[in-house]
């Protein structure tokens, strides 16, 4: 599914390079998930950036579905997001003038693979049936979360990437968000690499990587 | 220590312009133009009223008063000479002319005799140059650089004249009270141009006794009249500097919208500061404080700035009114422009006040809100509901407010507050409108064209930034298709009138010529011989005509309103006046009443059979059948003969052919003409529109200019909505929206927008031009034109529009394109 | 002094000289020149020489009125042709008239300059129905007939209007070799004739409209040339008396430039150009020579200007005519040293008063002083 083979990624700074990815390995098979732990500033986020496209690599291969991406030109990329890739971020990013039911549609409409049967089942499963016709900034932040999750599943993508998606949910809602994550990323047959520093959240996932000083290693794996 | 702490709360709130240089550049952009435009008029319009003070010199000589013909025909030099010789050393002569140049454009001239001015004003002339050059053969002619430049003439060149004679060298040279005029030594310009008379003879500084003993020994046919041209000038150019003065405010209006803009943008983020200074212990009365002193400075740099453009700008559009007032008025303006203290003061207070209502009142409005509110304020969007909903509340006062004004109005004052009202309720209603437009499209697009519905969607992100630059946009074009339209229907209106009224093929004025030798060429079908008399009537100079009722032109004379006295003023009875247009409107007399004319005899009554229309003439103006006059007032001089020639057959009836036109110089020249005493019907044509054209040239420019200011405004709300979506669009392409759909959404709700705002300006516009046609200019100008709704006016402001949007988009678009990478890269991190 | 600029233009036609005086010294071919030997004919040579480059009509007269109060006035009018091409009359004529009238009263120095262009009649010197006639506007000098004398002036400074009745007692003296006047070695000449005895009664009327009557002696110069001046000579000493014995006398002497530095113009006798006429009560004149004439400034007074500037003027002197014997002998000075006029052409003239034997009164022009 995911193949990162020899990652170097370094940030100019005035004061020296920082290398924040220093040789950088890890697979992720077809319908597994997988939690990125990493003290803060470790380069976690820089790495999901990476996998998605947003930022490119000093060296080393991404392979997505067998696919090497990082020769893809920015429109390339742009497409891979727009049907295979997904992208939860901590900040939900609704967009604020669009209801929730379009918000939710948005990306697979922008793909054009709006499955309605999963969607009412998503929006049943998420709770946010009594939430379709409201706008954005009239839902708590646990709600707009659920929004974002179920935009970034309506169109079964191979892979999601979450970047601390429940960071500014308190525990209760949490541990609820990531049940239903991870759960939903299965039965859309997707695959998930989370962003998290918390190993409660991280304990929700089959495997288990650390990022320390540029190098990253399994911990865990069920 | 209060003072150390104002200072560091200062340093605090004006770190935000050194951290937001885009957000400053617009707010002191909005803040200098605004002011500039209103410099530059404040400064055109002191200046020219400070000519017109200036009118009792001539060339800087005094010229107290005038010596006139009593009829027409000029002085001739004898008398002159005359008078001198009998000590009236006060006196020189003067020739004034208007020329036409081979290539149709009007020219004045203006000549006198250097050394027979009045000693003690010869200091007012411009030392510089070459006299005895100007005053011997081959003689110069001294141009000021802006006259030359209109006329495309360069130093050492040779105008010629439509008459064939060239006139001297030009020199690049300017004297006193030269204005937009040709000076030339009077020997020289007499020779050129064939001349034997002076036009009048100045008169500079008599006493009372010198005035008895000239009066005593002037012969009969001259006559010594005070110079009132100063206090004629201020009352009829009155009108046309107010028409200034309000196109000013609208810039400076229009500049305002763009402060208020800029500050609003940067009110968010400066909230932020203001709640963090609060929580550090400054008080709401030092923050106070400190917003009276940061608006103070920046009316201050605003001010300066402005007050400096403005100069400048006023430099280059005062040769556009000075050509105006020239052509309209006959005024001479100089082209040394002052900037007075009192403009710049008032130039400052003005500043002042507009920033004190965009930028402190909302600045400090924004401190006084509790602590606590200030951290969570939630989307512009969602408030702009309201603001929406108090601005047409506005409107609505302001629309009942002019309606209460509108029967009442009187005067070309309140006239021009109306206008302002009705614009700003317009503009104020333009959000509200807008926000309709967006639901109403909303809901006509269909769900699956989802895409299209999510950009009029983003129309609710944009509309509360770009509510003030449309509302800026609305104004500018309102008033630009507004005046297009005023000045396309006097255009229309004029060239109609002209075709009427300048029906004769050619028109003589000849001081020599014979008449009757003329009229015997067998070329000729008809003719038209006139004669007239200047006299005041009123408060204003008064011309009187005498016409040929039977001649085809008076036949035909286009009338705004008559009764039935008319018939007698056809069977040339006495007793009975036509009037122009302009003697109703000002005077408010109708058809059949009774007015007083001053004739030789003395004052004598006739009744007013009707009025025709005489458009541009600032003057009131009489016509009486020609004997009429030529009875009453015996010193009636000649005012031209029209004639009406045959038209050979093969010449297909429409034009003179050229062997006529040859034949009839020709009789004219033996009748005793000289050349350029004459002028063909399509030259006359031409040149009135020409100058009509340069008249209003001052008119066009600060429309486009105000149209400018309103570009910038959109600019800054594009640059500002854009800065501050970056995150936004960054999350849009994350999730693999592409570039063109993400321009759809951004392009749709502005074009829509900006569409309706045009689409608003036009009706408006069109309200805006008939007040002006149907109210202001008839308390203005005293005449009335049909409105012509032209097309093309409102074409060229929707591509002009067009072209200011696409180049706003553009400069946003590649800001985005350049800093969007960047933003992607934060994507989650700080949100 | 605005007109200076003006005036420097018209007649040098140069805007680089700085001596307004070098119109006098131009030498441009096409003008008249002046040759000896040629006779002066009247009353046709009174009227003007358009094709001269220069010419003028100068009149001062010593006066006293009733109370036995000194007055004295000059009045002059001067021709100037702007270039060689012979057009005289209508707009394109090339002659321009300039004219200066100055009044001496008891009160003080009044002045003042006048313009105009030839060719259209406000100013010129004409016969006018058969009498001599030199005008500008209404200042006017008229002979009774063709002949400039018997005649009247008429002329009005400051609102002060002078109206004299001018007598001639004897006939015109030809200055120089009959009217030929040599200025230098060079060969710079003019003609030059005067009539010394005129005899003027007449009226001043002051401005508050006190009638004034006076009487004294006059004296009038006519003089044209194309170039009266050399290049080093920068201007001239001129002195006219009347004598008490009845005679007159006239002296000038153009100053030369080939003085030592740090004199003063007129130290010495460096070679200055001296030139005189003794002219007797009944009219005989006699031609002085150089080396008959001794003149040398006595004493020079700090003259103010019109510009808040001031010049130091040679105002007393002494002459002597050594060879016409020993009483031949005077001390002169300026009655009133106040006399500058700051016109285009500016300089100093006023009246005079002679001491010795035979004293007498007249006037001191001194021009080109800077």
């Amino acid at each position: 599914m995911l193949q990162l083979t020899d990652l170097y990624k370094s940030f100019h700074q005035p004061d020296g390079d920082i290398k924040v990815l220093d040789g950088v390995n890890f697979t992720l098979d077809e319908g597994r998930s997988a939690a990125l732990l990493g003290e803060s500033g470790s380069g976690k986020s820089t790495l999901l950036h990476l996998i998605a496209g947003l930022d490119r690599p000093d060296s080393g291969s991404i392979q997505l579905q067998q696919r090497e991406m990082t020769q893809l030109t920015d429109s390339e990329w742009n497409e891979v997001r727009r049907s295979e890739l997904s992208l939860v971020f901590q900040q939900y990013h609704l967009v604020p003038t669009l209801s929730v039911a379009n918000n939710l549609q948005l990306q697979a409409r922008l793909c054009q693979r709006l499955d309605e049967e999963f969607r009412d089942y998503l929006v049943e499963r998420l709770g946010i049936t009594r939430l379709l016709r409201r706008l954005p900034h009239q839902l708590s932040g646990g709600q707009q979360q659920r929004v974002a999750i179920a935009r970034a599943l309506l169109h079964r993508p191979g892979l999601v990437l979450a970047d601390e998606p429940t960071g500014n949910l308190d525990e209760g809602s949490s541990d609820a968000v990531m049940q239903l994550l991870v759960d939903l990323v299965s039965q859309a047959g997707s695959s998930l690499l989370m962003v998290t520093h918390s190993p409660a959240m991280a304990a929700h996932l089959d495997a288990q990587w650390q990022l320390h000083n540029g190098q990253l290693t399994l911990i865990e794996e069920q | 220590m209060v003072s150390k702490r104002l200072g560091w709360t200062l340093h605090t709130l004006l770190s935000h312009y050194r951290h937001h240089p885009l957000q400053t550049l617009f707010l002191l952009t909005g803040l200098i133009t605004g002011v500039a435009l209103w410099v530059a008029v404040q400064v055109i319009n002191t200046h020219a009223r400070s000519s017109y003070q200036q009118a009792t010199q001539l060339l800087g000589a005094q010229a107290s008063h005038w010596i006139r013909p009593a009829g027409d025909g000029g002085i001739e030099l004898e008398q002159y000479i005359e008078l001198r010789r009998a000590g009236f050393r006060q006196l020189f002569p003067v020739l004034e002319q208007q020329l036409t140049t081979s290539d149709r454009q009007p020219l004045n001239l203006i000549a006198t005799d250097l050394l027979a001015l009045p000693m003690d004003s010869v200091g007012a002339f411009n030392v510089t140059a070459n006299w005895s050059e100007l005053m011997q053969p081959p003689f110069q002619a001294w141009y000021p650089q802006s006259l030359a430049e209109t006329l495309d003439l360069q130093p050492g060149e040779q105008l010629a004249l439509a008459s064939g004679i060239r006139l001297p060298a030009a020199v690049i040279q300017t004297q006193a009270q030269q204005g937009q005029r040709v000076f030339m030594d009077i020997g020289a310009a007499m020779t050129v141009l064939g001349r034997t008379r002076f036009s009048y003879l100045a008169v500079g500084g008599l006493t009372p006794v010198e005035q008895a003993a000239l009066s005593s020994i002037l012969p009969a046919q001259l006559q010594l009249v005070a110079n009132q041209q100063s206090l004629d000038l201020s009352e009829l150019t009155q009108s046309l500097h107010s028409n200034l003065t309000a196109m000013s405010l609208l810039s400076f209006a229009v500049g305002l919208f763009i402060v208020f803009n800029a500050v609003r943008f940067s009110l968010n983020a400066r909230s932020t500061t203001l709640a963090t200074l609060q929580e550090l212990g400054v008080s709401v009365r030092l923050l106070s404080v400190a917003i009276a002193v940061e608006t103070m400075i920046l009316s201050i740099i605003g001010a300066a700035a402005g007050v400096t453009l403005g100069y400048l700008l006023g430099m280059q559009l005062l040769p556009a009114v000075a050509n105006s007032m020239q052509n309209l008025y006959g005024a001479v303006i100089d082209h040394h422009l002052l900037l007075q203290p009192l403009t710049i003061l008032k130039a400052w207070g003005i500043t002042l006040a507009g920033l004190l209502f965009a930028l402190g009142w909302p600045l400090w409005q924004r401190s006084q809100r509790a602590l606590a509110s200030q951290r969570s304020i939630s989307d512009d969007w969602l408030q702009d509901g309201k603001a929406r909903r108090m601005l047409a509340l506005g409107a609505l006062v302001l629309l009942a407010l002019a309606l209460l004004l509108y029967p009442n109005m009187d005067s070309v004052a309140e006239g021009f507050a109306l206008l302002a009202l009705l614009l700003f309720a317009a503009a104020w209603l333009l959000p509200v409108l807008l926000a309709a437009a967006l639901a109403a499209l909303q809901s006509l697009i269909p769900e699956r064209a989802w895409r299209w519905r999510w950009a009029l969607n983003d129309g609710w992100t944009q509309l509360p930034v770009l509510r003030t630059a449309l509302m800026a946009l609305l104004l500018a074009l309102t008033a630009n298709f507004g005046v297009d339209t005023l000045v396309g229907s006097f255009r229309s209106a004029l060239e109609n009138w002209l075709d009427q009224r300048i029906a004769a093929d050619i028109y003589v004025n000849s001081e020599k010529l014979k008449v009757d030798s003329v009229l015997q060429s067998p070329l000729i079908i008809d003719h038209h011989q006139r004669n007239g008399v200047d006299l005041r009537w009123g408060l204003r100079p008064a011309q009187i005509y005498g016409l040929d009722t039977r001649a085809p032109d008076s036949l035909q004379l286009p009338l705004a309103m008559h009764n039935n006295a008319l018939a007698a003023w056809y069977r040339n009875e006495a007793g009975v006046v036509l009037a122009n247009e302009q003697v109703h409107h000002m005077t408010g007399i109708d058809p059949g009443d009774k007015i007083t004319l001053t004739t030789a005899a003395g004052p004598r009554k006739f009744t007013v059979a009707g009025f025709f229309y005489d458009y541009g003439n600032p003057f009131y103006r009489f016509y009486l059948p020609y004997d009429i006059v030529a009875t009453l007032w015996p010193d009636a001089g000649n005012r031209g003969l029209a004639l009406w020639l045959e038209r050979s057959a093969q010449a297909g009836g429409a034009d003179i052919s050229s062997s006529t036109s040859t034949a009839i110089e020709q009789k004219l020249l033996q009748a005793g003409a000289q050349p350029g005493e004459w002028v063909y019907r399509d030259d006359i044509l031409q040149v009135s529109i020409e100058i009509f054209d340069r008249t209003f040239a001052i008119t066009a420019a600060m429309g486009t200019l105000t149209l400018m200011v309103a570009g910038i405004a959109l600019l800054a709300s594009l640059l500002a909505i854009h800065q501050r979506r970056l995150p936004e669009y960054a999350h849009w392409r994350a999730i693999g929206v592409r570039r063109r759909e993400w321009l759809l959404i951004i392009l749709l709700p502005l074009a829509v927008c900006v569409l309706l705002t045009w689409l608003l300006s036009l009706p408006l516009g069109t309200l805006l031009a008939w007040l002006l046609i149907h109210d202001l200019n008839v308390l203005s100008f005293g005449w009335t034109m049909p409105m012509l709704v032209q097309p093309w006016p409102a074409v060229r402001l929707a591509l002009l529009t067009a072209v200011v949007v696409a180049t706003t988009l553009i400069i946003t678009l590649l800001q985005v394109r350049y800093r969007l990478p960047a933003t992607l890269k934060q994507l989650g991190g700080d949100g | 002094m605005r007109w200076l600029p003006l005036l420097l233009l018209l007649v040098a036609g140069a805007a680089t000289a700085d001596d307004v005086y070098d119109v006098l010294r131009r030498g441009d071919s096409g003008y008249a020149e002046v040759v000896p030997g040629k006779t002066l004919v009247f009353p046709a040579d009174h009227l003007a020489h358009p094709t001269y480059r220069i010419e003028w009509w100068y009149l001062t007269a010593n006066l006293t009125d009733e109370r036995g109060q000194n007055w004295g006035l000059h009045w002059t009018l001067f021709r100037q042709a702007l270039h060689a091409d012979g057009k005289t009359e209508g707009w394109t004529s090339n002659q321009v008239w300039m004219a200066h009238a100055a009044l001496t009263t008891p009160a003080g120095h009044r002045y003042e300059e006048r313009f105009a262009r030839g060719g259209i009649g406000q100013a010129g010197v004409a016969l006018e129905e058969g009498r001599f006639s030199a005008w500008l506007d209404d200042w006017q000098l008229q002979g009774d007939s063709a002949e400039i004398l018997p005649g009247s002036l008429h002329f009005s400074v400051d609102g002060t209007t002078v109206q004299l009745e001018l007598d001639m007692q004897t006939p015109w003296v030809l200055q120089g070799d009959r009217g030929y006047s040599r200025k230098s070695a060079q060969g710079q000449a003019s003609y030059y004739y005067s009539q010394p005895h005129i005899r003027v009664r007449g009226f001043i009327i002051e401005p508050a409209g006190e009638e004034i009557t006076v009487s004294g002696d006059g004296w009038l110069d006519r003089e044209w040339s194309s170039q009266p001046l050399a290049d080093n000579q920068p201007g001239w000493d001129w002195f006219s008396l009347h004598l008490q014995d009845g005679s007159a006398l006239m002296v000038y002497r153009l100053r030369h430039e080939n003085k030592r530095d740090g004199e003063r113009p007129n130290e010495g006798q460096h070679n200055h150009w001296l030139s005189g006429t003794w002219i007797t009560a009944d009219g005989h004149s006699r031609a002085l020579s150089a080396d008959e004439i001794e003149l040398t400034a006595l004493e020079y007074h700090r003259v103010e200007r019109a510009n808040d500037s001031a010049l130091e003027l040679p105002l007393r002197w002494s002459l002597a005519l050594p060879a016409m014997g020993d009483g031949y002998r005077w001390t002169i000075e300026a009655m009133d040293p106040h006399h500058w006029l700051a016109t285009a052409f500016p300089y100093w003239e006023g009246p005079v008063v002679a001491e010795g034997s035979n004293p007498g009164i007249g006037y001191l022009e001194l021009t080109g002083y800077q």
